[in-house]
Formats: C-alpha cells, sequence, structure tokens
C-alpha cells in the first residue's frame, strides 16, 4: 500500500523493472516490494520488457538506459516505444551519467517521466518517494543534472536577475517538484512559493505553465539554451 | 595543386635563362673568333697566324662553357675562316708556305674541337649534377611528391633537352595515370589523365620490361598512347622505370618532336632523376604508414578508455549499487530496536553510494555516449557546462562528422578549456567549431596570461599527435598578455600522397 500525501490508502501501484544485471534488478524489486508496490514482471532486455508491458500492463516502468545488444541507450529506445503504445505508463529511466539532452528527449514524450542517476536507489527513502510521484504524473529529473544546468557559467547571465532563495526554488521547480513540494522542502508556506515562482517567470519572461510537467520541460529548455 | 604551380614557377624562369644563354654561347662562336682576328689585323706582321689562332682557343672555350659541343665547334670553324682569311691576306693567295700554315691550321682544328668535346662534356655534366643536387635536396626536405614530381620533370626536360617530359603511374587496370608533365613553351602534347596500355610505344614497353625502353622512330608507335604521340608529331621517346622497393611504379618519357635523336646515355641519366623519384615516393609512404599507425596507436588507446568505461559503469558501478541496495534491505530487516547495527549498515551503504560517485570521476574526460549519439554540439555543450569559466559557444552547424573527426575535435575542445581552466586565468573562453564539406575548423581560445607551452606537459603534444594522426593541423598561438589560441584543422578525407 502507498501512503500518499493526504494519507488516503491506494491500491499498490503496478511496476514492471529492466536492468540486465540481475543482482541489482532483484534489490529494486525487493526494495519496490517492500515498500508497497506490486512488482509485476522483470526483464533483461528492452525486447523482453515492451513483450512484459503489453502482457501485464504496468502502471509504471523503470528501465536501466545500458542494456544489451549495445550497452549505449536502448532504454531511451525503449521508454520511446513504450510511450507510443501505452502513453498512459509511467517511465523511470536509470543512467550512469544524465545528459540534458536526453532528459529533454524523455519530458517531450509526455508526463510522468523520471530521469535519474542510478546510484539514488540506494537512498531509498528517497527513491520510493519519486517512484510514488511519478506513478501518481509528476516528472522529476535528478537534483545533479539541474545543479549542473543552474551551476553552468555564463556571461550575461540571466541567473543573476535571481535571488539566492529564487534560484533554489527554480532548481526545484525543474527537479519535478510542485509548488507544495517545494514549500515543504525549503519550509515555506505555499504562498510564499508561489511568489518566488512568480517573480521567477516574470524575471525570466517564461510562460506561465498549466502543469507542472509542463514547468519541468520549460525552466530545463531554458536552462539549457541560457 | 599548389606544389605543381611552384614546380612551373621554377621551371619558367629556368627556361628563361636558358634561352638567354643559347643566344649567349652563339654570339660567342661566332663574334669572338671574328672581333678577335680583326683586333689583331692591324698587328698583323707582329703576330704570327699561330698566335691569332691561339687567341681563337679562348673564344672556342668560352663558347663551350656557356653553350656546350655545338657552338664551340662552331667557333672551331670561324676560327679556320679567319686563319685562312689572314693567310690569304698576308700572302694575296693560297700560295708557297700553305704546307706550314695548312698544318697551323690543322693543329688548331684539333686542338679546338677536343678542347669542344672536353669542355662541352663537363658543363653538361656540371648542368646534369646541378639538377640532381636540386632535386635530391627536395627529397631530402621530405618535399610532397607532387612537387618532386613537377621539379623532376622540367629538370629533365631542360637537361636532355626534351620538347615534353612526364610522369606516368602505372595502375592495377592496366593503364598509366599521366601525374606530372612539363613540356618546353610552344609544344604540346596530348594531356589526357589516364592511358590505356598496350600497342608499340615507350610507357608500355616500360611497363612490360621493367627495363628503360626508346622509339627513335615514332612512325611506328601504336596502341592508344603511341597514336596519340603521333599524333601529336612526337619523333623519339625514351623511358626509364620508377622503381619503388623493388616494384615497378611508374616511367618517366622524355619525348622530342624535333627531327633530332636522344643521345645514347639518354636511358641513365633519366635513370639517375627516377632513383630520386622513387626514393621521394618511398618516404612519402612511410612517413604515411607512420601516421597511419600512429592512429592505429591512438584508436586502440581510445578503445581501451572506452572499455574501461563500459567495464566501470556495467560492471562494478552495478555491482556496488546492487550491494548497497542489499546492505538496506538487511537494514530494514533488523529489528528497529537494533539502533547500532542499523547505523553501521546505514553507513557502509553511503559508502558504498560514495564509491559509486568517485568511479562516474574516473571516467570523466573520455568522450560521453553523446558524443557518438548525438554528435559534437551536444558533447561541447556539455562540457562548456561543467566548465569553471564561462564559455561563448559558436557551433557553424550541427551536422555529424566521421566519428574519428568528432571523437578528435571532442578531446581538442576537452583539453584546451581544461587548459584554460587550469592555467590562464581567463575571464572567458571562445569555442567555435566550423565545418563545411572539406574540413572541420576548431578554435579555443582565452583571454588569459598566455604562455601555453607543448615542452611543459603532455596534454598539448598529445594533442598534437591526435590531430596529425587524422591528417590535420594543429597550431597554438600565443602571446603573452593576450591569451592563448588554438587552432586544429582536420580534413574531412585524408589525402593520399600519389599512391595507387
Ligand atoms: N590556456 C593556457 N593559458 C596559459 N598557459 C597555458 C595554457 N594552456 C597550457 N598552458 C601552459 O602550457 C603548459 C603545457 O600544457 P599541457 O601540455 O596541456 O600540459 P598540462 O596541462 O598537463 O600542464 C602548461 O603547463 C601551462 O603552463
Ligand atoms: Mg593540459
Amino acid at each position: 500500500m502507498v501512503v500518499d500525501d493526504t494519507g488516503a490508502k491506494e491500491r499498490a501501484v503496478r511496476i514492471a523493472i529492466a536492468d540486465d544485471d540481475v543482482l541489482l534488478r532483484e534489490g529494486l524489486a525487493s526494495l519496490l516490494a517492500r515498500s508497497g508496490f506490486d512488482v509485476v514482471g522483470q526483464a533483461g532486455d528492452a525486447v523482453a520488457l515492451l513483450t512484459l508491458v503489453r502482457e501485464r500492463e504496468p502502471e509504471l516502468v523503470i528501465v536501466d538506459i545500458r542494456m544489451p545488444p549495445t550497452h549505449s541507450t536502448e532504454g531511451l529506445d525503449a521508454a520511446r516505444s513504450i510511450r507510443e503504445e501505452h502513453p498512459a505508463v509511467g517511465i523511470l529511466v536509470l543512467s550512469a551519467h544524465v545528459e540534458v539532452e536526453e532528459a529533454i528527449e524523455l519530458l517531450a514524450g509526455g508526463e510522468r517521466i523520471g530521469y535519474l542517476l542510478k546510484s539514488r536507489v540506494t537512498d531509498v527513502g528517497e527513491f520510493i518517494d519519486t517512484v510514488a510521484r511519478i506513478a501518481r504524473g509528476a516528472s522529476i529529473v535528478d537534483p545533479s543534472l539541474i545543479q549542473e544546468l543552474v551551476a553552468a557559467r555564463r556571461r550575461n547571465d540571466p541567473l543573476a536577475l535571481l535571488t539566492a532563495r529564487e534560484r533554489e526554488v527554480l532548481a526545484l521547480m525543474a527537479e519535478g517538484c510542485s509548488n507544495a513540494g517545494i514549500g515543504r522542502r525549503l519550509w515555506v508556506t505555499d504562498g510564499t512559493v508561489e511568489k518566488h515562482v512568480k517573480s521567477i517567470l516574470t524575471k525570466l519572461q517564461l510562460p506561465e505553465s498549466p502543469d507542472d510537467h509542463r514547468r519541468v520541460l520549460a525552466v530545463i529548455a531554458f536552462l539549457e539554451a541560457r | 595543386m599548389r606544389n605543381a604551380f611552384r614546380g612551373f614557377v621554377t621551371s619558367a624562369c629556368e627556361r628563361r635563362s636558358l634561352a638567354r644563354r643559347r643566344r649567349a654561347d652563339w654570339v660567342v662562336a661566332i663574334a669572338g673568333p671574328v672581333i678577335i682576328t680583326a683586333v689583331l689585323l692591324p698587328f698583323g706582321s707582329f703576330f704570327a697566324l699561330s698566335s691569332v689562332l691561339l687567341f681563337v682557343l679562348l673564344a672556342v672555350i668560352a663558347a663551350a662553357l656557356i653553350g656546350g659541343l655545338r657552338p664551340a665547334l662552331t667557333a672551331v670553324a670561324v676560327g679556320v675562316l679567319a686563319g685562312v682569311f689572314l693567310h690569304v691576306r698576308h700572302y694575296g693567295g693560297l700560295r708557297d708556305p700553305l704546307g706550314v700554315d695548312l698544318a697551323k691550321i690543322l693543329a688548331f682544328v684539333f686542338v679546338g674541337v677536343a678542347i669542344a668535346i672536353l669542355v662541352g662534356e663537363l658543363t653538361r655534366l656540371a648542368a646534369e649534377q646541378g639538377a640532381l643536387r636540386r632535386v635530391a635536396t627536395l627529397v631530402a626536405r621530405a618535399a610532397p611528391p607532387d612537387e618532386v614530381f613537377a621539379s623532376v620533370t622540367a629538370e629533365i626536360g631542360l637537361l636532355i633537352p626534351a620538347d615534353t617530359t612526364q610522369i606516368y603511374r602505372f595502375e592495377r587496370d592496366r593503364t598509366a595515370s599521366n601525374i606530372a608533365r612539363w613540356s618546353k613553351p610552344g609544344t604540346d602534347l596530348p594531356a589526357a589523365a589516364r592511358w590505356k596500355l598496350g600497342g608499340h610505344n615507350v610507357t608500355t614497353l616500360v611497363a612490360r620490361t621493367g627495363r628503360p625502353a626508346r622509339i627513335d622512330n615514332r612512325a611506328d608507335g601504336t596502341g592508344e598512347i603511341g597514336t596519340e604521340a603521333r599524333a601529336a608529331g612526337a619523333r623519339t621517346s625514351v623511358g626509364a622505370p620508377i622503381v619503388v622497393e623493388g616494384e615497378l611504379w611508374g616511367v618517366a618519357v622524355a619525348t622530342s618532336t624535333g627531327g633530332r635523336r636522344f643521345r645514347g646515355d639518354t636511358e641513365a641519366r633519366l635513370a639517375a632523376f627516377t632513383a630520386l623519384v622513387a626514393l621521394a615516393i618511398a618516404n612519402a609512404e612511410s612517413r604515411d604508414e607512420l601516421a597511419a599507425s600512429r592512429a592505429r596507436v591512438l584508436a586502440a588507446a581510445d578503445e581501451a578508455r572506452r572499455r574501461i568505461e563500459r567495464d566501470l559503469h556495467d560492471g562494478t558501478q552495478q555491482r556496488l549499487t546492487a550491494l548497497a541496495l542489499e546492505l538496506r534491505a538487511t537494514e530494514a530487516a533488523v529489528p528497529p530496536d537494533m539502533t547500532g547495527i542499523r547505523t553501521q549498515l546505514s553507513r557502509t551503504a553511503k559508502g558504498l553510494a560514495a564509491a559509486v560517485d568517485d568511479l562516474q570521476e574516473i571516467s570523466r574526460g573520455i568522450p560521453p555516449a553523446i558524443l557518438s549519439k548525438g554528435g559534437l554540439g551536444p558533447a561541447i555543450k556539455a562540457l562548456a557546462r561543467r566548465s569553471a569559466i564561462p564559455v561563448e559557444l559558436e557551433l557553424s552547424s550541427d551536422t555529424r562528422l566521421p566519428e574519428r573527426i568528432e571523437v578528435g575535435a571532442y578531446y581538442v575542445v576537452s583539453e584546451a578549456l581544461t587548459n584554460a581552466v587550469k592555467h590562464s586565468g581567463a575571464s572567458v573562453v571562445y569555442i567555435r567549431v566550423d565545418v563545411d564539406d572539406l574540413v572541420a575548423q576548431i578554435s579555443i581560445r582565452d583571454d588569459g596570461v598566455g604562455g601555453a607551452d607543448p615542452t611543459r606537459g603532455s596534454g598539448l603534444t598529445g594533442l598534437q599527435d591526435r590531430v596529425e594522426s587524422l591528417g590535420g593541423t594543429f597550431e597554438i598561438a600565443n602571446s603573452v598578455g593576450h591569451g592563448t589560441a588554438i587552432l586544429a584543422r582536420i580534413a574531412m578525407e585524408s589525402g593520399d600522397n600519389g599512391r595507387r
């Protein structure tokens, strides 16, 4: 059972896992099962994952980016295929290193997307929370990638217009936090968060986004193009 | 192209100076004896016939030195006329002491001809040695084969002298490619690039026998080459093989359209030059082989790096992550009241995660997957983002390049950017990548202290090797106080140095 923000009980989220490393796959599966998810199947490569998705209809797949046969970006290709065939299925891509181009490509495919460093899975509490949020519709990008984007040095940097606090808020927006989530992280009220967000969007001349997913995409695209 | 042009310029200069010398030798040959005779005439009784002829010998030597055998012989002839003229003037006709004067004149002719032949031969040898030395100098300083070809055709043409000289390379498909040609102004032989071998002509003879060949009467030339040459008025041709490291590579052919035959030793003289041509080709080939082997070494090192990176990510890192997960599972299974064990397990799991991050650092600098997947643009953007100095990036296009060039360019940008951060104290780094159909230009410029010096580290030297192994050029522009600029230019196709 998963307990969400409001404390209401939900049916266990059905998850499929694809990773060519059996040990890691099993570890992930038992972690998720322990945390109240329903692991409906495991796959060792992209082809097996697609079959699994067709047969067991999971709500979320967790997929390693590097899998046989070439160990390059099979996971990304699998994610694209799943998006086309089963648009409602959430996708969490795990990678040994994160690239902004890949994040943007994934996010452009629609909501319910996660893109994380693989090592995040060992920070169990945080990881389980991330999986649950994606299952509920959020899009989440690894904080280290956002840090890199925000920290990139630029001449005439538009980010120089922001206060230190606003920059923190911007990074959390890019990571995929909702206003409520940002408030909880920074120990401020929703109202304060909203004020910061408005100010950021004005200063950076970004359009207001109707949902968190589009907000993530817009902020990352802005940071990348800056 | 440029080299061929340079060759042309040299030969044009030499042609002009040759024309000047030709005129001078005839002037000396004819006017010399006449003037000497005229000057000595008033002292007719004082200077005996033999003395005058001795003075005329000076003109013979001068004509031989300047113009060789023919002008010298002409001077001898003019000298004989002068002698006869003096005799007739003295005696009013061919009279009494004729025997004595005839003997004197005959002696003069004998000595004059001997001098003409000796000096003429000497000057010819000197000219040949000079030409050989010039070509040898080119070969020794590793001039591109094209330049050597252009120089050799011109030198042979002037030396023999011929109306046209050409160098052909024999191809595998029984054709010969014309790769260099020279012709006397006003002469022109057909200039097709490629000829079918066969029939009776010098090129085919050399191709068949691997030995020098000569055809003195082109009237009986046949085959594609023979027919064309005949049509262009060629009379006589000599060819000498070019043998590169024991293999017949091609032929040098000299052709004359005039009536004169080439001397009997023309083959041998050609051979002296074709030996140098062969040396130049062999050198260029071994240089190319060296470059290719350097490229292979680099490629092997790159491949090893990639494999290490793969092993790290797909093996070690994966394994460590799985172990950390297992520790977490154990931690969860430990009863809540055993806090000591729980904390310890948690600490170990965190330590493992940190080790994973360290591994990530090790693979920094190795071209990332995004390079092969997305090309230079995204990969360089990622480098720029991670730079501690602001980067101004200009990418002319996002077309994909051959992999070896993308990898080379990536290393150039990566190392130069690292250097700027480490050594320059710059406030900004400008990175420019210009790509067109022919060449990729990568420039990295900073506004720091300058003074990049390849001898003080291994990074820049490594880059130079890498770029040159791709057939490119690598320059470091350094001016203290104005920062450092690094420019690498890599051609899309690496040239082949006149090889098959
Ligand atoms: N952009 C630069 N600005 C100033 N000095 C530089 C720059 N790049 C290189 N250098 C100098 O040239 C030397 C050689 O550089 P390199 O071959 O890359 O070796 P390394 O970086 O390992 O010292 C450096 O030690 C440094 O003194
Ligand atoms: Mg260096």
